[in-house]
């Protein structure tokens, strides 16, 4: 890479071959006014607003500095009056183009215009035809769906024949680089443009507000270059790109794939987490028929001061909602779902009720079975919600109907009142339950572990030993174990983490010397004792070709030994001929030399039956 | 072997009546038995146009003009059995009404030097046999046997000839550049997309002699080092088209085209593109758009095509005319080349000479001839009556030159110093009846729908240009309106992003040099002195001059003149349309053009403002 030393504005600057003019100036400073470049996009040169003054071997001409390259020996003059001149003539053209813009009032504001010099043919105009959203849909995005048609005064923006086009994906790089706003994505009714309502907004983004670290993430399903990536399976990765190209610090890369780390550790707590039930299973609650139809959670992610509405509990329109519907054991205590209680729904109700009458004053219905407020002030909030006036209809909410106008129709019984009643609402809250995460098997394959009916990971003991396993060093916390709310979660993780701690504060552990080893001598390396091992005990030695007991995790609970089609496999301190040695210990009587004592043997020392004291 | 023919009628003039002219021909030679000996052939255009058809026969050379289907007979029974020319079809010199017979005597070709349309209208375009048998592929030949690629180029340099399409790059010097630049695959391209309003010259050329421009870009790849050539035609010129296919199959056929052309090893191909038709598409980097695939629009040309062109490779693009000038500069030397023309213009140009002169066609000639030459000798002058006011030159993008500038010489440089310029060679000459604002805005309405609007000096300020002329034709004009075009016009033509741009302000800055005059009395006085702009003036009847013959009366469209038989008439101003009409068929000079504001006009203002006429008539 070679260096060349230019004269901007008699500043004196040497950069490296290959930059622009504009690129050279913006880096030192020196502002020269553009509408149609963008640093990520192919320079383009139509606005022609970055004129200036190039004077080379003694000739001075004008050129847009977005396309002349910065030479060796040039000296450029970005502000002369010959440029000023220009400029504002260009100026007042784009302003009488596009009288209502902002940014163009600006600028033609800095060159003294503050009216259109040339009559205005439509007012509404905003696009300067820059030529911006064209370069990112084609080469960034490479979506091919805007272009321009026409010639001339005929130019025009817009999809082949203005017609709307399935190709859009609706991504909105067009509206984001647009210089003057002229470009609005519509979301349709149903289809392409549809958005997920409460989704996130771009393909990068930062999860949470509270997102520790807190650093961006590229949401690989709705980036650009992943897809085309997942199109061509991994062949081609050249579109768009702007997020690495814009990227001061360098930080992104692409190829950045998960890894996997090999750690030795000395206890294991299981975290797993829950997952929340899908409301579309249960298809009489009409979730995804309306946009006004939410889960507990997105209700919580519309109430966030974070969140799409800056916290604001609104409708899909806009409006604030005058009535509002909570339905409880939304996919809990039911048998068509899941018959455990899910325990956090009743609270959550009833804090989303409260949230509901103190941000927006609307009417809400609870509809619940029973109101399980169990823990410690529960009970109490229970009752200043119900003095907020929430109305609690006890009884389960059976359906909810999405009427044409739009309103909603929940349907159920009070069983107080021995009624059917019903409310039209404008919003309906599903208090979803939660439930074990749907890959909690290979997770209890990975470690051992047992689960119990309802899909969560079964404790060692319900009321002795809540937080171990069976497999020694694991531990369970918070809701992997089972349904749990804050507070009980929080002491859950503390009692694992304070076991973990007692074992490996301990620094060894104690095992039972009754466990069982292979004799590698008869083992025929059928595997059968791996598969029934319950605690993951026995290991396959590829090298040997046999199975081989891990000592520190077998229990000496004998299945293997009792399973071992060859024989190979024996309890220690607990071996066949041990038992069986037993057996005939137990079964021999002693043979009694009598003395020569006429005292017969007393009955309680005779072997317990009959029978055999007879056939001894 | 190709028969022998003891005549040949050469017809020109394709598209006009010729078509049915050749059947009739053939029909009456056949019908005497004469298609055995007499030849008709099909040529290309000769540029006489106002007398075309026009016939020539071959061996005795009679030059028949203006033909009629009803003359073939006597032509074919006087001339072509008898041997005696048809005196009648023979061209008169209009002056002396003396019978001149061939067609080199004739002013209009006499004044006239041909290099590049050479064969045009000579030969059957579609025969590759008579090209060569007119000395075709001779360079061809003596530069892939005894010459190198940099001898070419050299020879070229020396024949200082430059770029025919407009701009005037030295040839020479691009070639080279192209040679030297860094890469393995190179382009020889040809531009045919001739898109000038009233310019025919390349169309000619590719139509009437289609093998000059396959050698001369057959050359050239040989000089810059390339294995493909492309020719960017047009898809309004299918003539051409055909021509240029036909004679690239038997280029093909002969060995002239192809690998290992006439034996020497060095290979190469033409392939034709045909362009949609958009002006903007002869701007070279546009041009290379369009042959990419791609919407033609132009690119900033900061790094030249010579480096990165067509598909980002060193690419020479010249106009056809370019590169139809190379075989005789092979064949003759570029000292013979050098010979002709100016100091630093070398060779012929050939233009469109059209608009308001008694001959107008395609002429070529050499460089360093002046304006009046072109328009008084060859083009015959202005018609009767009346003045040569200015000439145009250079296109849609070219300007305007006062008659007082009439011994200018044409070449590159005096051109772009009287604010014109060469261009492709369009020239329009304007009478007195030529409204210079109304010439400025016929040009603008042009460019206004050809440029591509990619940026927004060109697209926007052309728009706005054409509006403040129309404004000022239709009697809008207001004080200052001359200084917002002018800088208007400055602005665009400084920050224009390519030639089309650059060039667009041309018509109104060179108009306004020369002729402002005449826009301060279109708006201060609101009076069109060329009688053009129907919003600003109007029709009288002089009456000490009228003699009442009524013809006007039978003129008038609509009805609004009135007056008995040898009393003065009088217009009725509420009617009148201002068509001009009475004024044209008055042979008093009794109806004159005053100023709308001189006139008693009804209540209903009753200007009847139509749009203005077509300009160039």
């Amino acid at each position: 890479m070679s260096w060349v030393t230019l004269t901007i504005d008699g500043q004196t600057i040497q950069v490296e071959e290959g930059k622009t003019v504009l690129e050279v100036a913006r880096e030192n400073g020196i502002h020269i006014p553009t509408l149609c470049y963008h640093p990520a996009l192919e320079p383009y040169g139509a606005c022609r607003l970055c004129v200036v003054e190039i004077i080379r071997k003694g000739w001075s001409s004008l050129h847009t500095a977005c396309t002349h390259p910065a030479w060796d020996g040039l000296e450029v003059k970005t502000n002369s009056p010959l440029v000023r001149d220009v400029r504002k003539t260009i100026m007042g053209l784009l302003l009488s183009r596009c009288p209502n813009v902002p940014i163009i009032q600006e600028l033609a504001a800095e060159y003294g215009i503050t009216a259109p010099p040339f009559p205005v043919e439509d007012p509404t105009e905003n696009c300067i035809l820059c030529g911006l959203c064209v370069r990112v849909c084609n080469d960034m995005v490479q979506a091919h769906v805007l272009n321009f048609s026409g010639r001339g005064v005929k130019r025009q923006v817009g999809p082949p024949f203005m017609e709307k086009t399935r190709q859009c994906i609706g991504c909105g790089a067009c509206t984001s680089v647009c210089p003057t706003g002229a470009i609005e994505i519509v979301l349709e009714e149903a289809g392409v443009y549809q958005a997920k309502p409460l989704g996130p907004t771009a393909a990068i983004y930062v999860p949470t507000l509270q997102a520790v670290p807190r650093v961006p993430v590229i949401d690989t399903d709705s980036c650009i270059r992943f897809r085309q990536q997942d199109r061509t399976n991994g062949a081609i990765a050249d579109a768009c790109g702007a997020c690495q190209m814009l990227c001061e610090a360098n930080a992104i890369d692409f190829d950045q794939e998960d890894e996997f780390l090999d750690l030795d550790v000395g206890a294991i707590v299981v975290a797993t987490g829950f997952e929340m039930w899908d409301a579309t299973k249960l298809s009489q609650y009409s979730y995804g028929k309306s946009p006004n139809i939410i889960t507990g959670l997105e209700f919580e992610r519309l109430s966030n001061a974070g969140g799409p509405t800056g916290g604001e509990i609104l409708l899909a329109d806009g409006r604030k909602p005058e009535r509002v519907a909570v339905i409880h054991c939304v996919g809990s205590r039911d048998h068509n779902a899941h018959e455990y209680c899910s325990r956090i729904c009743c609270m959550y109700s009833l804090k989303q009720a409260h949230l509901v009458r103190d941000k927006t004053g609307a009417e809400v219905y609870e509809f619940y079975m029973d109101m399980r407020a169990f823990g410690k002030g529960y009970e109490e909030f229970y009752e200043r919600v119900q003095e907020e006036g929430v109305v609690m209809v006890r009884g389960r909410g059976a359906e909810v109907e999405v009427l044409p106008s739009g309103k909603l129709r929940v349907t159920g019984e009070d069983a107080n009142l021995g009624k059917l009643v019903a409310a039209d609402v404008d919003m309906v809250v599903l208090s979803t339950a939660i439930e074990a995460p749907h890959d909690a098997s290979e997770v209890a394959s990975l470690f051992g572990l047992g689960r119990t009916p309802d899909g969560f990971f079964a404790e060692a003991h319900p009321k002795l030993r809540p937080v171990e396993t069976n497999t020694d060093g694991v531990f369970l916390a918070g809701c992997a174990q089972g349904p749990k709310d804050v507070p009980d979660t929080v002491a859950h993780a503390g009692a694992a983490a304070s076991m973990a701690l007692a074992l490996l504060g301990k620094g060894e552990v104690t095992i039972s010397p009754a466990i069982a080893y292979v004799d590698e001598q008869f083992c025929s390396a059928c595997k059968t004792c791996i598969s029934l091992c319950p605690y993951t005990a026995i290991g396959f030695v590829e090298a040997d070709n046999v199975a081989r007991v891990n000592e520190a995790l077998c229990k000496g609970c004998g299945t293997c030994v009792a399973t071992c089609p060859a024989g190979a496999i024996t309890a220690r301190h607990f071996t066949d001929a041990q038992i069986l040695a037993q057996i005939e210990g137990l079964f021999r009587i002693p043979v009694i030399e009598i003395p020569n004592t006429q005292y017969p043997i007393p009955d309680t020392q005779l072997p317990p039956t009959k029978e055999s004291n007879h056939e001894r | 072997m190709a028969e022998l023919y003891r005549a040949d009628v050469l017809v020109s003039c394709l598209h006009g009546r010729s078509p049915e002219l050749v059947s009739a021909l053939k029909q009456e030679l056949d019908r005497r038995g004469l298609a055995g000996e007499v030849k008709v052939v099909e040529t290309g255009c000769r540029g006489f146009c106002t007398m075309g058809p026009v016939l020539t026969i071959q061996p005795n050379g009679i030059f028949y003009t203006d033909v009629q289907l009803a003359d073939v007979p006597e032509i074919v029974e006087e001339t072509l059995v008898k041997g005696r020319a048809v005196q009648r079809l023979l061209y008169k010199e209009p002056a002396t009404r003396k019978v001149i017979p061939n067609y080199d005597a004739i002013p209009f070709y006499s004044k006239q030097m041909r290099i590049v349309l050479r064969n045009c209208g000579m030969i059957d375009p579609q025969s590759i046999d008579e090209y060569i048998a007119v000395g075709g592929y001779e360079a061809l030949g003596k530069v892939l046997s005894s010459m190198t690629p940099e001898q070419v180029i050299a020879e070229v340099q020396k024949s200082g000839l430059r770029g025919r399409g407009g701009a005037g790059f030295a040839t020479g010097r691009k070639w080279e550049h192209t040679r030297k630049a860094a890469g393995e695959v190179k382009y020889v391209i040809a531009n045919g997309d001739e898109g000038d309003p009233g310019a025919f010259m390349d169309r000619a050329l590719m139509e009437g002699d289609p093998y000059a421009v396959l050698e001369g870009l057959t050359i050239g790849g040989f000089a810059v080092g390339t294995q493909q050539g492309y020719i960017y035609v047009r898809d309004e010129y299918p003539l051409a088209v055909q021509n240029l296919r036909s004679a690239i199959d038997r280029a093909h056929e002969y060995g002239l085209l192809g690998s290992d052309v006439l034996g020497s090893g060095f290979d190469f191909d033409i392939r034709i593109v045909r362009g949609a038709g958009a002006f903007v598409c002869g701007e070279s980097s546009a041009l290379m758009q369009s042959l990419e695939g791609k919407v033609g629009e132009p690119r900033a040309k900061h790094v030249h095509a010579t480096d990165r062109g067509l598909w980002d490779r060193p690419s020479c693009l010249n106009n056809v005319e370019t590169w139809a000038n190379i075989p005789p500069i092979m064949n003759k030397g570029g000292e013979w080349f050098a010979s002709i023309g100016t100091e630093r213009s070398k060779g012929t140009k050939a233009f469109c000479l059209v608009g308001k002169v008694r001959n107008p066609g395609l002429i070529e000639v050499p460089m360093g001839i002046t304006l009046r030459e072109i328009v008084d000798d060859i083009g015959g002058g202005p018609p009767k009556g009346r003045e040569i006011k200015a000439v145009q030159t250079g296109g849609p993008s070219g300007g305007c030159i006062p008659a007082s500038m009439l011994d200018l010489p044409v070449d590159y440089e005096s051109l772009t110093e009287a604010g014109s310029m060469m261009g492709s060679g369009g020239m329009i000459v304007m009478d007195d009846r030529t409204c210079m604002v109304d010439i400025a805005r016929y040009f603008i309405d042009f460019l206004k729908d050809e440029s591509c609007g990619k940026c927004s000096t060109c697209r926007e300020g052309i728009k706005r240009m054409l509006e403040i002329l129309t404004n000022i034709s239709a009697g809008l004009g207001k004080p200052g309106d001359i200084e917002v075009l002018e800088s208007l016009a400055k602005t665009v033509q400084l920050a224009s992003l390519c030639g089309l741009g650059k060039s667009a302000p041309n018509p109104v800055l060179s108009t306004l040099h020369y002729f402002r005059e005449e826009y301060e009395k279109h708006i201060a006085e609101q009076f069109c002195p060329a009688g053009v702009c129907r919003a600003l003036i109007a029709y009288q009847v002089v009456a000490e001059k009228c003699k009442g013959c009524g013809l006007c009366i039978k003129a008038c469209p609509q009805e609004g003149i009135s007056g008995t038989a040898r009393q003065p008439h009088a217009i009725d101003q509420v009617k009148c349309i201002q068509c001009g009409a009475c004024f044209e068929v008055c042979r008093l000079d009794a109806i004159q053009v005053v100023p709308r504001s001189a006139v008693t006009v009804g209540s209903n203002g009753g200007n009847g403002y139509k749009p203005v006429r077509e300009v160039v008539r």
